[in-house]
């Protein structure tokens, strides 16, 4: 591996003990467990996958098929992760987080399908578009989310936000590394997957580097629970709401079109 | 390069414009007037209809245009468009009030109806589409200014109304308010 591959796995490593160490000395391990697991679950994937190339080497079959089948178990325990911080944030309000779970499960079946669309039948390239698909739903799909605690009155903490934010960054980078590197037919080069692994870890560097920042903080005191209004106040009062919002849309839309009063 | 590296690269960069978008846009510092509440104080006047009226009647332009005054005529038609604008920007401020609440009453409420808060976003789309379009017609000098007039009455009595439903909720609208002015956005990361 070149050298700066090398500086890169290190980076990561020593910044990943970082966050683990800082979850277990703020406590966060007790709120978000899963996160933890997932923060173990890299590392643990980091040390296996060192090993490996040290081993086997970058290029054979045993790293290949240990680096996907490590790749998948903590790209399901992001997943986790992420569900678990969405739900800490959105558990006092019932109605919302009841209402991302149906967009949530409207809106990914069809990101899937595009997705399996404008896919090549490449067997060569299949794992690479099979990764790329999966961030490409989970971006949207946490950027669905993140939509709905941006157009809601809803407190996030500081540091849940940042946690989000980097899972979406890294996805999106995710699907930008891999796009370029199938554009400029990097297969055919000799140190693809150098460059791949570059591309790849660069980013997760940055969003370790805000983890990091972001859970020095100590942890947040448990949210006060809002009291909820009943079901039929909100059936009373939000299509009032709209209505009223329609008239005010109406009469901008014949704007031009008022006359004034008679002097 | 292929259609469906382009796709999937174009989907890429869309999606982290968009994330960049969601972080910081509820950074951005608002405006003076609406941090010291003087856009508030300013809109507190938007009942007082008939003198607006009078400010955006056409008969005295058009006095001063009969009477040779060209010079007077146009730099009243400025006041009056700068009046109109000021104007504009208090019904935006009524709008967002009327907004505010209905998000507020969504964040509070155990079950929502996915279609009613759909309708909400498309409201809410149209609205800024249309005030857009208003202001820019507005600022290019197209548009006449006594139209506006009689869109007060209505924001007005709208603005009424949803108050006294609002002060019935008593102390559940009072939790909810003080959510408000937290996180507006909720994503004002570092914040």
């Amino acid at each position: 591996m070149p050298p700066i591959v090398n500086y890169l796995w290190a980076g990561t490593f020593l910044l990943q003990l970082v966050v683990g160490t800082l979850i277990v000395i703020r406590g966060y391990f007790r709120r978000l467990p899963f996160f933890s697991a997932y923060t173990a679950l890299n590392l643990c994937q980091a040390v296996s996958l060192y090993a490996m190339y040290h081993y086997y080497g970058d290029a054979s079959t045993q790293s290949y098929i240990v680096a996907w089948v490590s790749e998948a178990i903590t790209l399901a325990a992001r997943l986790w992760a992420t569900v678990e911080l969405l739900r800490l944030v959105l558990m006092s309000y019932r109605g919302i987080w009841g209402m991302t779970w149906r967009l949530l499960a409207f809106t990914c079946p069809m990101v899937l399908a595009l997705v399996g669309i404008f896919s090549r039948s490449d067997a060569q390239v299949f794992v690479m578009q099979v990764d790329s698909g999966y961030h490409i739903v989970f971006a949207v799909a946490l950027i669905l989310c993140l939509g709905l605690l941006h157009y809601y009155p809803i407190r996030v903490e500081p540091v849940y936000k940042v946690l989000l934010l980097g899972f979406c960054w890294y996805s999106c980078a995710r699907i930008l590394a891999n796009a370029a590197l199938h554009g400029f037919s990097y297969a055919q080069y000799l140190h693809y997957w150098s460059v791949w692994q570059i591309l790849s870890m660069s980013p997760y560097l940055l969003v370790l580097i805000l983890w990091a920042s972001a859970l020095s903080q100590p942890a947040p005191a448990t949210q006060q629970q809002p009291t909820l209004l009943t079901a039929s106040e909100y059936r009373d009062i939000a299509p009032e709401i709209t209505a009223q919002l329609q008239a005010i849309n109406r009469r901008l839309m014949n704007f031009w079109k008022i006359q004034g009063p008679k002097q | 390069m292929n259609y469906s590296v382009a796709v999937f690269a174009s989907i890429g960069l869309l999606l982290l414009l968009v994330m960049a978008w969601l972080a910081f846009s509820a950074t951005r510092r608002q405006p003076q007037g609406v941090r010291d509440g003087s856009r508030e104080r300013e809109c507190i006047h938007i009942s007082k209809l008939p003198q607006i009226r009078q400010a955006l009647a056409d008969s005295d332009f058009i006095y001063l245009n009969q009477r040779g005054y060209p010079a007077l005529a146009k730099r009243i038609g400025n006041e009056r468009r700068r009046i109109a604008l000021n104007y504009l920007a208090c019904l935006r401020v009524e709008f967002e009030k009327l907004l505010k609440l209905a998000r507020m009453v969504a964040a509070l409420s155990p079950n929502l109806v996915v279609a009613q808060e759909v309708q909400g976003l498309r409201l809410n789309l149209e609205f800024w589409y249309r005030y857009y379009l208003i202001y820019f017609r507005l600022v290019s000098g197209v548009g006449q200014l006594k139209a506006i007039g009689s869109l007060s009455n209505m924001v007005s009595a709208l603005t009424i109304r949803l108050e006294t439903a609002m002060s019935e909720l008593g102390e559940r609208a009072a939790l909810g308010a003080e959510l408000l002015p937290h996180n507006r956005g909720g994503l004002d990361a570092g914040g």
